[in-house]
């Protein structure tokens, strides 16, 4: 871990220190002035930015070591900065309390955007190494002339708002050197080791999923978790974005989920997330297994960028994503299998998940993970190439190697995959599936099947119905020809005209 | 601070992108003024004679391709781009929203898009939108709380069947907006008679119109900007003088 210490303030340089708390400000501070734009004509200057290096770090240190409520500025103060122009700059925040810990230090961090932004005529843009402020010529003719007032309102507002910092100091810096060795020996190795961890994260590191519900207004009784090992299937948010969010709003679309209890530590179902997964799909999902398959599998909005889908002819699993046109050799296209998974239901034999779910060290361990995988096109397989263990690599067909079941069926039994002869999953050292057996015992399994779904209560059961139906109580009156449709039905009532 | 919201659209061709720059052009001297070219069809920055390389729409995409692969916090992000794609020009600012979205879902973006514009314009006096006649952005609500919807239409029956649709459109998307219109391309006091009677028909406030002026095709036929048109004081920017003036006391009128 890189060690988190006070950094060294050069001897040669100008410091200027100011102690104790702050409360007149020339300036009004309030969130109204979020996403206020300085133009160029009304700036006083620019700090850090595209032109000038610059960063914010927070930094969690032991409590005797934070001096509270100080500021060190190391270089020019705002008032002797040239007008017009920009210059280097960093903030370094050191925090002290009780809670906190190296885990806080990017939470805590993300929040200096919001107070800085909260300081009338002041700007600030982006994050990290990527920060871009700007002070505004009216804040300065107000009365703002010195660096450590903006410092002392941001440490006021993080206090304030986040009750845990008991202790807060802050050194910015406009010299140069000070703020390029810093970022390269001290911020940087830290911004690396964060993203390091949520590379390693895993759901048994933390005591909370997020929930996201954004899709609701055309899925109303989706639920999306999102779980360390498990990105929304949507692709765009991950426990860490979750969690951001879930801060910021706790009453939002990404709610916090307790994990509960743990029912089945394969498969990932949690009693929390079952409980949460009732109450906000007006119980429509009752259990959900986070990294299963076939059994109990989350439910997919619409949004999904791949989907997953069983083929009993070979007890295995295929992927197609959004950008392939062609059908798999299951005969289905994305769209078709899209229209039959989505709305938020819980559809077993097809699965919607997002591109990162590949990387998961969880990616469907319950049914076998990249072992029960026998099928993607080209382009995803490339995508996701470096995830695949390297005993697979070769043994998953694309469309090149196969566009029909009876092509697949052939690659398969040609490159021994382990579907052919029953697969073992890594997580447990189980075998979970018996292979393709002879053509006498194939009969019984097949039995075995259809047990299982009618266990499920699934839509196939539903459309049956309204087909048997159709032809007994409704003479045909029109002909109905839809071409190139893609339709999605919540409900249908048919009723004789009376 | 609450900006208010114009939105300016109409069939193509009737000169609703001309109407769009003079307005942002008179609006700019009264205060902060944010202009926004909302459809892809049409070219507000060539109207002010500039050049922008990259549009909200390139960001979108580049956010909806790559935003796996982001560190640290997407919104903060999307929001820096944001700003780095906004032009800043003499008196006013420059957005571009750029090409529709593409395949795929786009709740997570959008979402994230619309908070971050809401927060952005109500920092403007004036928020000038020059939109295509399907109104997207605004169903979408990446643009929300548009106040006034100015429909430009030339004489011609088709430019009013236009405003009639939109002004249907408002109501299915729920678009609770004053509605004006304004003429252009009229040759005489007949049909400026035409349109002023739609207007009054069809629940419009009429706003005036513009003459069909050789200048202003001299202008668009020699690539000439807007700010060029205006100093040849032709009739055409005479009479958009006077539709200000109108719009400016409706807009007092509605504001008490």
């Amino acid at each position: 871990m890189a060690e988190r210490k006070k950094v060294e303030i050069p001897e040669n340089v100008k410091v200027k220190v100011s102690e104790g708390e702050e409360y007149d400000f020339p300036v009004d501070i309030s969130p109204m002035h979020e996403g206020e734009r300085i133009r160029k004509g009304e700036m006083y200057v620019e700090l850090a930015g595209p032109k000038q290096p610059g960063f914010e770090l927070v930094m969690a240190l032991p409590e005797d070591q934070v001096e509270d409520m100080k500021v060190t500025i190391v270089g020019k103060d705002l008032d002797e900065l040239e007008e017009g122009k920009a210059h280097p700059f960093a903030m370094i925040y050191y925090v002290a309390g009780e809670k906190i810990d190296t885990d806080l230090e990017p939470i805590i961090e993300r929040r200096n955007h919001d107070f800085q932004n909260y300081i009338e005529g002041v700007m600030h843009l982006n994050q990290r190494y990527d920060v871009w402020i700007r002070v505004g010529k009216k804040a300065v003719e107000k009365g703002l002339k010195s660096l450590a007032t903006i410092a002392k309102a941001v440490m006021l507002l993080f206090k304030n708002e986040m009750p845990f910092i008991e202790k807060i100091e802050a050194v910015y810096a406009t010299d140069r050197e000070f703020v390029e060795k810093t970022l390269k020996e001290v911020a940087m190795p830290i911004y690396e080791e964060r993203d390091a961890r949520v590379e390693s994260l895993h759901d048994e590191d933390v005591e909370e999923f997020y929930s996201c519900t954004l899709c609701q207004s055309f899925a109303p009784s989706d639920v999306c978790i999102i779980s360390p090992d498990r990105p929304s299937l949507c692709g765009a948010i991950t426990w860490f974005d979750g969690r951001a969010a879930a801060r910021v709003d706790p009453e939002g679309p990404n709610k916090a989920v307790p994990k509960g209890e743990i029912i089945d530590p394969i498969g990932g179902e949690y009693s929390g997330v079952n409980e949460f997964a009732k109450n906000e799909s007006g119980g429509v999902t009752e259990r959900i297994k986070l990294h299963s398959f076939l059994e109990y599998p989350h439910p997919s909005c619409g949004c999904f960028e791949v989907i997953g889908f069983y083929m009993p002819e070979v007890d295995g699993i295929g992927w197609i994503h959004r950008g392939y046109p062609e059908p798999a050799p299951n005969g289905l296209t994305f769209s078709t299998m899209a229209g039959q998974t989505g709305g938020g239901k819980q559809v077993v034999g097809f699965l919607g998940i997002g591109i990162s779910y590949f990387r998961s060290k969880k990616f469907i361990q319950a049914d076998g993970g990249w072992y029960r995988v026998v099928w993607m096109p080209k382009e995803l397989k490339q995508k996701v190439l470096q995830y695949i263990p390297e005993d697979m690599r070769d043994k998953i067909a694309t469309e090149e190697d196969a566009k029909t079941m009876e092509e697949l069926k052939e690659f398969l039994k040609r490159v021994d995959h382990p579907v052919v002869k029953g697969v073992v999953r890594p997580v447990d050292g189980k075998k979970i599936t018996e292979g393709w057996l002879e053509e006498k015992e194939e009969e019984t399994e097949e039995e075995v099947e259809e047990e299982k779904v009618e266990q499920q209560p699934t839509q196939p059961m539903e459309f049956m119905q309204l087909s048997q139906l159709q032809p007994q109580s409704l003479q045909p009156v029109i002909k109905l020809t839809i071409k190139n449709a893609t339709i999605k039905i919540d409900k249908i009532i048919v009723k004789k005209k009376e | 601070m609450i900006a208010i919201l114009i939105a300016v659209t109409g069939k193509g061709g009737t000169g609703k992108t001309l109407v769009s720059a003079m307005l942002v052009l008179h609006l700019c001297k009264k205060g902060s003024l944010l202009a926004v070219d909302a459809d892809p069809d049409s070219n507000l920055p060539e109207a002010f004679g500039v050049e922008v390389e990259r549009t909200l729409g390139d960001i979108r995409e580049i956010f909806q391709s790559s935003r796996d692969e982001i560190k640290g916090d997407k919104e903060i992000w999307f929001e820096a781009k944001i700003f780095e794609v906004v032009k800043e020009l003499d008196n006013f600012d420059l957005l571009v929203m750029g090409r529709p979205e593409g395949e795929g879902c786009y709740c997570y973006t959008n979402n994230i898009l619309r908070a971050i514009l809401k927060k952005f314009m109500r920092h403007y006096d004036f928020v000038v939108v020059d939109c295509e006649a399907g109104l997207e952005h605004f169903s979408r609500k990446t643009i929300a709380g548009v106040n006034y919807l100015i429909v430009v239409s030339d004489t011609s029956r088709k430019g009013l069947r236009t405003a009639e649709r939109i002004s249907e459109l408002m109501e299915e998307l729920n678009i609770n907006a004053r509605k004006g219109l304004i003429g252009n391309k009229v040759i005489d006091k007949r049909s400026e008679n035409l349109i002023r009677e739609f207007a009054e028909n069809s629940g419009f406030k009429f706003l005036g119109s513009l003459p069909y002026d050789e200048k202003v095709v001299e202008c668009e036929m020699m690539g000439k900007s807007v700010v060029d048109l205006m100093k040849t004081n032709c009739s055409f920017v005479r009479e958009f003088e006077k539709i200000v003036k109108n719009l400016e006391s409706w807009v007092v009128l509605c504001q008490s």
